[in-house]
């Protein structure tokens, strides 16, 4: 603990608090968490901060009732819910968590917002009912609550589209929206702003801040030191599944533990957002898009809507690094599939190498153009990480196939990890490994979806040195983010995606 | 334009229609149920799924029907050709074409139900009538797994397209193809059921104690009449047939 204190230690108002002497995963040595203490009472903010691996998802979801004593793990300690305590010795004759009950008073919506989802509501209005419904709402009081809650999260327009069709900015609104409109007295939040655009950050926020001014205790779990994590009573800072550290934002800002922790800090990393200079004049451009148009036919009900891209132009030189942003479902994934030939444009050209990619299939446009989808989770498949890289890299590498997997999961940081499977790995260290897949093939374009989403410091510093290689070896980089200090200090060209068409900010 | 079908008039008719073609067994009704079942299908925009469900499922039964009975049927007394101990007789085709048509209808019939039916208007019907949520739910997830594991699969398939895997060519190709992406389909639907019930339990979903619905479900009253004159005409369809199969029992 640092001289501040244990500041996000219990107190004797806390509306929840957890003494944590260990919490082990059954069939795991070692802890999960050890020595944690953490008490939040009613009407604040909260944050625990911590680097990926540090456990700050498995303490979220040990205070929400996901991860449940004797069910998910053994838990050595005690849990304090609106001033009735649980006391766990990791025995048969420990206390249950009864889930249902537990999760009408704590909130939890987890990194991945998909999960949230109950995927049998066609709608976005009924998949806010959903938890209304579970509990006997009247259903006067739900369609009020719903009508309420989606202004609250700026989904009012999107009430009558099935949820499988957002955007996953939206689809966190939703999941945030479905875990407050039971009204829990605490929320537990895993990376809420990831992949929300500025106007969404805004939302959420907003969000947080009236349910606080309401009296209801709000968790935050983050790896960066933002805006909201700043506007926080409190902090807990995890390392290594263990409190490096606890008090309030500005005690810690500049304490060491907060420095050695992999919490992104963006005062520090990004301190000289500079365009990135030199890039090499005359060369051919390895990617043309010419007069793009594209349209989903009937996405979500609305056929006949406005094109998602239309006429939209685009020449990326070998070695140029070009950012794209803009608001959420403004058709930026979309426009990353068409470079690979995994969407087909309805008009206009994509061109790869100086040759239409119109008649050829994904597979063979794979060899020169590498993409990193949105969610890394949808493109890991196999069973251990050695084998995910390696997958498909024979027939284009031959006998340098195994070198490159080795180096690609190197230059990753992942070769400690090359027996594991893929889906046990933390979010970030997926999305580093679908990363390493497109490495091993060094295309000559390297299309990259929110890259930066979900990765901690050390994460992000491995990430640009991938792109910086590349940029060296002379790949086009084309990445899609939300963080405006990403793209402005790694991109060459920073371009917005708004009303179909691609323009300068 | 009429009131839409409320989801429990379609299961009442279709499960209706089945069991009076069952109790009829008569091949010409068969195959007048299978057209109009047919027909509705394509009517509604779903003949090429429905079809192609039928054609799977009836197919190698209607083959293997053959084979039973129109090869080897003891009751067979004309017979057309004979091979040893096999014999194509007329009493046996008949029995085939009878058995082939009248399993062909009820399946046409459910098909048509299931690729019609909005399975949350089911749900929500099912919900309001007390049946347990969990029921409701495992009907729901029947119901749209085809779509779900459709999903996934585009997924896994995008993804490994974007690794360099080139589809097409032919049937061993494809083969190899679906091997490896059946692994990451069936191990990624397990991961996703594990979170999927940790969310549901969070979102009261296995709370005790009544329900409500967002989702409401227009039942005009004309279509609870015709559920019943459904019910009343199956019944008496299956009764008479019961009286015909044993007259001894129909005289008492």
């Amino acid at each position: 603990m640092t001289g501040a204190g244990p500041a996000a230690a219990v107190g004797t108002h806390d509306m929840l608090a957890a003494r944590i002497n260990s919490f082990s995963f059954h069939g795991d040595a070692a802890p999960a968490l050890r020595n944690v203490e953490f008490g939040v009472r009613a009407g604040t903010l909260t944050a625990v901060l911590g680097g990926s691996g540090s456990g700050k998802t498995t303490l979220g979801k040990l205070l929400a009732g996901w991860h449940r004593p004797g069910h998910s793990g053994t838990l050595a300690g005690w849990l304090e819910l609106a001033g009735e305590r649980l006391e766990f010795r990791g025995g048969g004759d420990d206390p249950r968590i009864n889930p249902a009950g537990w999760s009408d008073r704590v909130g939890y919506v987890p990194q991945d917002a998909a999960a949230m989802l109950s995927t049998v509501r066609s709608t976005v209005a009924e998949e806010l009912a959903f938890g209304l419904e579970n509990r006997g709402t009247p259903r006067p009081d739900m369609l009020r609550e719903v009508g309420r809650i989606a202004d609250l999260t700026g989904l009012a327009a999107f009430l009558d589209r099935d949820p499988a069709t957002l955007s996953g900015g939206e689809l966190r609104r939703l999941a945030i929206a479905c875990a407050v409109i039971t009204e829990p007295q605490v929320l537990v939040l895993d990376e809420p702003l990831a992949s929300l655009d500025a106007a969404g950050v805004i939302v959420v926020r907003d969000l947080i801040a009236r349910l606080t001014k309401a009296g209801t205790a709000v968790v935050v779990l983050s790896q960066s030191a933002d805006g909201l994590a700043r506007s926080a009573a409190r902090w807990l800072v995890l390392d290594g599944g263990t409190a490096a550290a606890g008090g309030r934002p500005r005690e810690l800002l500049r304490s060491p533990e907060l420095a050695r922790s992999g919490v992104v800090l963006h005062a520090v990393t990004h301190t000289a957002p500079a365009v990135r200079a030199g890039l090499p004049a005359g060369a051919a451009p390895v990617l043309e898009l010419d007069g793009l148009g594209f349209c989903y036919p009937g996405a979500g009900g609305a056929a006949g809507e406005r094109p998602l891209l239309r006429d939209l132009h685009l020449r990326v030189r070998p070695g140029e690094v070009v950012a794209i942003t803009g608001p959420n479902g403004a058709g930026k994934s979309t426009l990353l599939r068409h470079l690979n030939g995994l969407l087909q444009p309805l008009a206009g050209e994509v061109r790869v190498q100086g040759r239409s990619i119109a008649s050829l299939p994904t597979g063979r446009v794979a060899a020169a153009v590498g993409l990193l989808f949105q969610h890394p989770r949808d493109q890991l498949f196999e069973r251990t990480v050695l084998r995910e890289v390696g997958f498909g890299l024979r027939r284009l590498r031959g006998r340098e196939a195994g070198a490159a997997a080795d180096a690609a999961l190197d230059a990753v940081g992942l070769s400690g990890e090359a027996g594991t499977h893929p889906a046990e790995l933390p979010a970030s260290k997926q999305r580093l490994l679908a990363l390493a897949t497109a490495l091993a093939r060094r295309p000559a374009v390297l299309a990259l979806d929110e890259p930066t989403v979900g990765l901690d410091r050390h994460g992000l510093a491995v990430l640009r040195r991938a792109i910086d290689a590349e940029v060296a070896r002379g790949a086009a980089v084309i990445l899609v983010t939300h963080d405006p200090l990403f793209a402005s200090s790694t991109a060459h060209r920073v371009l917005v995606l708004e009303g179909g068409a691609l323009r300068e900010p | 334009m009429p009131a839409p079908l409320h989801p429990l008039t379609s299961l009442t008719a279709a499960c209706c229609t089945a069991a009076v073609t069952t109790a009829a067994g008569s091949w010409p009704l068969s195959v007048a149920v299978s057209a109009a079942a047919a027909v509705l299908a394509v009517r509604a925009g779903a003949g090429r799924r429905v079809l192609t469900a039928a054609a799977a499922v009836l197919l190698p039964l209607g083959l293997s029907l053959l084979m039973l009975h129109g090869l080897f049927f003891p009751e067979g007394r004309t017979v057309l050709a004979a091979w040893g101990p096999a014999r194509v007789t007329a009493e046996g085709l008949a029995f085939a074409l009878e058995a082939g048509t009248r399993t062909g209808a009820c399946v046409l019939v459910l098909l048509l139900f299931s690729f019609t039916v909005s399975a949350p208007d089911l749900v929500a019907a099912l919900n309001v009538r007390g049946l347990p949520p969990q029921f409701s739910f495992v009907l729901a997830s029947a119901l749209t797994l085809l779509p779900a594991v459709a999903g996934r699969l585009g997924a896994i398939r995008t993804a490994q397209e974007s690794r360099g895997l080139v589809l097409g060519g032919g049937a061993l190709a494809r083969l190899a193809a679906v091997r490896v992406q059946m692994v990451p389909l069936v191990l990624g639907l397990l991961e996703e059921s594990g979170h999927r019930a940790q969310a549901l339990e969070a979102r009261g979903f296995g709370r005790p104690g009544p329900r409500t619905s967002y989702r409401e479900v227009p039942d005009p009253p004309a279509q609870r009449r015709l559920r019943a004159v459904l019910l009343v005409l199956a019944a008496a369809a299956v009764a008479l047939r019961l009286g015909a199969s044993w007259p001894a029992a129909g005289l008492l």
